[in-house]
């Protein structure tokens, strides 16, 4: 997103591109931070559904969507991803929640 | 730090606890005849936002309402705050100011992180003192015990008694053991520098 000029604002500071969400970066602290398993994961997509913050990255281009990873710049390491993960019932949890060091 | 009063500024995210702790020190002062003020100030009222929290501790009645703006110990409950500009946690601080940060990191460490030179800086991981003892993430209590480590202001025990008796009404007495031993535990592991 880069910065406009006061005419080229709509009226009443409307935002009107869709999907702006993703560039406003929220996830800068949290006690706990998923981590990502792949061995484990089935590409259920249940985490992706899951997650309030969009902070699951997923990949499209392929006939199913495949699990790739978390986008740490939206994760609040809320933990429901890691709740919620099929495998983990059965003890291989495909998402870990760790203590994040800082 | 004045013969007379210390004044204490904490910092930290909306829901770690900082405004009960605030206030907590300055209460248990009251049971040692001391004179206390604690208060907290808030920015966007939602979890995670920082706050502040600010405790005034003197042997004589305090007539200064004000916040804090020269403080003779600064506690900071996340160590994600020391690069934010909004809390601005170094602002106001003279060279003999204390600094203790709940952190994984050694003092060295957060030392460069704060830019500081010359001022104590003292570490303890009270998040992780906190989970281990009560299961949740809320460093508060642990800090108080590391914070009477640095600055006397009563025994490891006193503060335990006023704990019991203030948590009594609000929370189990599996809570308030944890966060006993949290306190003691936070006051062996304090890390200095």
């Amino acid at each position: 997103m880069s910065l406009k000029t006061a005419h080229e604002i709509a009226e009443a500071g409307i935002i009107t591109e869709a999907g702006n969400a993703e560039e406003y970066k929220t996830g800068d602290w949290r006690t706990f931070v998923p981590q990502f398993v792949e061995e484990n994961c089935i590409h259920c997509m249940f985490c992706w559904i899951w997650c309030p913050d969009s902070a699951i990255e997923i990949d499209t281009s392929g006939e199913k969507p495949l699990v790739t990873g978390i986008v740490l710049d939206h994760c609040k390491g809320c933990g429901i991803c890691a709740h919620e993960c099929p495998p983990a019932k059965k003890g291989k949890s495909a998402l870990v929640m760790v203590r994040e060091e800082k | 730090m004045s013969d007379q009063m210390v004044e204490i500024r904490w910092h930290a995210r909306g829901g770690q606890g900082a405004k009960t702790a605030a206030i907590f020190v300055a209460e248990a002062v009251l049971d040692k005849g001391k004179f206390g003020q604690g208060f907290p100030e808030y920015g966007p009222e939602r979890r995670g936002a920082p706050v502040r929290g600010y405790t005034r501790i003197s042997d004589i009645p305090i007539r200064r309402h004000c916040s804090i703006e020269n403080p003779d110990v600064v506690i900071i409950l996340d160590p994600t705050l020391i690069q934010s500009t909004a809390a601005a946690v170094t602002v106001g601080t003279r060279p003999e100011t204390i600094f203790l940060v709940n952190t994984t990191e050694n003092p060295a460490e957060i030392r460069k992180r704060l830019r500081v030179n010359g001022n104590p800086v003292h570490t303890v991981d009270a998040t992780g003192i906190a989970l281990d003892s009560f299961g949740k993430s809320i460093p508060n209590m642990p800090m108080i015990g590391a914070l009477l480590k640095v600055v006397e202001l009563m025994t490891i025990e006193e503060l335990q008694n006023s704990l019991a008796a203030r948590f009594k009404e609000k929370f189990s007495q599996a809570v308030i053991d944890g966060n006993l031993t949290a306190v003691a535990r936070a006051h062996e592991e304090l890390m200095s520098e």
